[in-house]
């Protein structure tokens, strides 16, 4: 295996970039499926960094545990979740609006 | 990983696959896409077909191959957790495999007809699509359930199932009842998986009599834990294998409708008539049994075959006496069904579990015929299901009244027929029990002999109400006519392989000998596969003998019984030298009331069970809820805090909060400062996770990152 794949930072870094996409996606798109989708960016980009620490980890130490594979599977059954409930959101107010962009629903304005 | 094992593993996926074709594109197929389900079915076939010739290459009892795998190693945490998941392929799954595939394609087939209309169109639009969707999917489950090797994957497909039945039950969905009936089957069998589920929990994490945890739901390490005594403690007082072993049973008891919670079944047959042939034959109800034949070491090691085989003998008697009453031609044959899958269950309870099986096999077969006859007799009629508004069809549909009457004999027991064969074995098996073995289990062989004769009454009621006799209503009458190729194909396969032949290799069942075997080398070759050496029948060692000595007055018996039966129903029905008036008005009216309510059964589970039990419950809690908590607590609360607010509001609130803060500090003050922070108020949810975002660098910076 070469050294790149031995190296924690090499993950850390394409997860960064993966959770500036995802922010970037969630600040700025004007569709609210682009704002989910920027959102499991976000999600997947932490999900990398558990997995990556425990694959590094698992290598490294005599008896390692699972605690990082468990937690990214937890963080994809919540991301599966989160989908299922804001594509129902979205279909409520594409039904009710006729639209998604999300500076539409902005009725609890103070 | 053999041949063998690759082609189970391919058994289930083709219709899985199908499912999925199906789901999504079914619709913009050609032909909605049966082909789809029917083609993918046919390949299960040929791959199951491979693996049973297979068997007979092999012909060896001892015959096993298996395969399996490490799902889950979570050997770090505290408690290990390991999952091991496979294939195993025996006799027993190979016989089943091919069962299931066949009836399967053939019951795929028959609904290409069955769900069109008289013009060849697709009944219900779209749904055409999904109804084959839900078939392949159905069956997938019942072909994972057979290939398992443990009970983690086999519970898993047997909920698939039962979310199948449900789907396919209520088909009709524009029907209440069909709504309603398919809500049952699937929360009355929920009842029963309850305890299946916990009977697996308890094996998986109980710490056995040698202090470990079984920690494996592999039917190998199983059986091995039962051989060696592993066993052999107690769960609050109660042997263990007897209470886990129960507990598993009380999912066979749900899912093959078993006393007492048999009242799924009937209802379910709202769904259309090829899924009842499915339900009834090779899938559902087959599932329970096949459950207990592979479990039955852990019965037999908690020595609950005794409760087992009652539960079996009573739920045969009291169903084959509600069928005498039916007068839907689908009710009846789902009573019959109930009373069958009482025998197999009976039989396992008797420690013949080879015998349960092959009645499992064989009926399905002829259920499978019976079924999708009545299909073709209903589709002829235009969905007339009242057996007492038909009558002389057999001139219009020769070809479907000559394989219901050959299924109608099998099921009968008449010899030459596959169910005399399994019948025969199993009543044999009742009287070397009840009689010869343990005189005080005498209601075992009673109410085994007792349904065979009830069987052959009500079976020849139904073909002579149908069949025979004058026209009731003559505009459907006139109107029926022989069903198209693709439906009546099936009926003939299936009322061949009713044919008792094929399963003894002997026209006679080897009565005259050796010499009268048909197949050199596979003689009895059924029962000779089947018979599992390392299964212990529970039973001393003059069970054999007794068995034998049983043989001839058991076969006489049933044989004597099927004939009164049947003789009884012709001269009823057919020769109508009895009045069947007459004959009702023999009976107390109470008993006809009892049965013409299902013996109350739904009546306690919904008016007492329900209504009286659960509802008042519920009622409690929310009264409680409303009372207690809401009224008591919330509201005492309440007026503590108003009587403070009475007192403060005086003093506090008009002097000081009016006068000073609100006028003063609240007036001029918050009125500057809303209409500047309103602006960040502003509803626009990205402006908000902005300022998340922003908050999140801040603290990041100021923390020194």
């Amino acid at each position: 295996m070469s050294g790149l794949a031995n190296n924690l930072s090499f993950y850390l870094v394409v997860s960064a970039i993966m959770f500036v996409f995802g922010i970037v996606a969630a600040l700025s798109r004007k569709n609210m499926i682009g704002i989910f989708m920027g959102v499991e960016l976000i999600l997947n980009a932490a999900a990398l960094n558990f997995v990556a620490v425990k694959l590094l980890q698992t290598k490294a130490a005599a008896s390692p545990t699972q605690d990082g594979a468990i937690f990214s599977l937890f963080i994809i059954v919540m991301a599966a979740i989160e989908a299922a409930v804001a594509l129902a959101i979205v279909l409520r107010v594409f039904g009710v609006k006729r639209s998604i962009d999300p500076d539409g629903m902005a009725r609890l304005r103070g | 990983m053999t041949t063998n094992i690759s082609l189970a593993l391919l058994i289930p996926l083709f219709p899985l696959l199908a499912y999925f074709v199906q789901v999504f594109v079914g619709k913009r197929l050609p032909r909605m896409g049966d082909w789809v389900s029917l083609g993918a079915i046919f390949l299960s076939f040929v791959a199951a077909s491979r693996i049973f010739l297979s068997m007979f290459n092999h012909f060896d009892p001892a015959w096993v191959e298996t395969w399996h795998f490490t799902w889950f190693d979570l050997a770090s945490l505290k408690t290990p957790f390991k999952l091991e998941i496979g294939v195993r392929i025996d006799n027993m799954s190979s016989i089943m495999l091919f069962m299931v595939t066949l009836c399967s394609t053939l019951i795929h087939l028959f609904s290409t007809g069955y769900m069109r209309n008289h013009h060849g169109e697709p009944e219900d639009g779209y749904r055409y699509a999904s109804f084959f969707a839900y078939l392949s999917l159905f069956t997938s489950a019942m072909l994972g359930l057979i290939i398992s090797d443990n009970l983690f994957t086999l519970f898993m497909s047997w909920e698939l199932m039962g979310l199948c039945s449900y789907l396919l039950i209520g088909f009709y969905r524009h029907k209440i009842s069909a709504a309603n009936a398919s809500l049952k089957a699937f929360m009355t069998t929920r009842v029963g998986d309850m305890g299946l589920f916990t009977g697996m929990l308890m094996l998986f994490t109980l710490p056995l009599a040698n202090g470990q945890v079984l920690g494996s739901f592999r039917f190998d390490d199983i059986y091995a834990a039962i051989q060696s005594g592993q066993f052999n403690f107690t769960i609050g007082g109660f042997h263990a294998a007897a209470v886990i072993g129960l507990l598993i049973f009380c999912g066979t008891v749900g899912k093959s409708a078993q006393f007492p919670l048999q009242v799924w079944l009937p209802d379910a047959m709202e769904g259309p008539t090829p899924v009842s042939a499915l339900i009834h034959a090779a899938t559902m109800v087959a599932a329970g049994v096949y459950l207990i034949l592979r479990m039955f070491p852990l019965l037999e090691a908690g020595g609950v075959l005794t409760i087992v085989a009652y539960v079996g003998a009573f739920t045969a008697l009291f169903a084959a006496i509600l069928a005498i009453k039916q007068n839907d031609i689908k009710k009846i044959l789902a009573y019959s069904t109930l009373s069958q899958l009482g025998y197999m269950v009976m039989a396992v309870g008797l420690g013949a579990y080879q015998a349960s099986f092959m009645h499992l096999i064989t009926h399905a077969l002829f259920k499978a015929c019976l079924f999708m006859s009545s299909g073709a007799v209903i589709y002829a009629m235009h969905h007339e299901q009242d057996i007492r508004h038909m009558g002389g069809l057999r001139k219009k549909i020769p070809i479907t009244f000559a394989c219901m009457f050959i299924a109608t004999l099998a099921i009968s027991g008449v010899p030459m027929f596959s169910g005399f064969v399994s019948k025969d074995k199993i009543l044999v098996a009742a009287y070397a029990f009840g009689i010869l073995d343990h005189s005080q289990h005498f209601f075992i062989p009673l109410a085994g002999f007792l349904t065979a004769g009830l069987t052959a009454f009500y079976m020849f009621r139904l073909i002579f109400k149908t069949f025979f006799g004058e026209p009731h209503d003559h505009h459907h009458y006139e109107e029926a006519h022989e069903v198209s190729f693709n439906m009546f194909v099936p009926l003939v396969v299936l009322a061949g392989l009713s044919l008792s032949v094929l399963f003894t290799g002997s026209l006679t069942g080897g009565l005259l000998g050796e010499g009268d075997f048909i197949f050199k080398g596979a003689n009895n070759w059924f029962e000779t596969l089947v018979t599992n050496a390392s299964f212990s029948t529970g039973h001393g060692e003059a069970w054999h003998e007794h068995l034998h000595h049983a043989h001839m007055p058991g076969m006489i018996l049933s044989l004597l019984v099927a004939s009164i039966g049947i003789t009884f129903s012709y001269l009823v029905f057919g020769a109508k030298k009895i009045s069947a008036d007459k004959l009702a008005g023999l009976w107390p009216s109470f008993v006809h009331k009892a049965i013409d309510n299902l013996y109350f059964f739904d009546w306690f589970y919904i008016k007492i069970l329900i209504q009286k039990v659960f509802m008042p419950f519920s009622s409690f809690c929310a009264v409680f809820d409303d009372k207690v908590i809401d009224q008591g607590a919330v509201d005492g609360v309440k007026n503590v805090t108003q009587a403070t607010k009475d007192v403060a509001g005086i003093l506090i609130d008009d002097v000081l909060i009016d006068g000073l803060l609100v006028d003063g500090v609240g007036g001029a003050m918050p009125l500057a400062l809303g209409s500047t922070l309103r602006t960040l108020q502003n509803g626009r949810v990205q402006r908000y996770l902005l300022v998340a975002v922003a908050a999140l660098v801040v603290v990041l910076i100021w923390r020194g990152f």
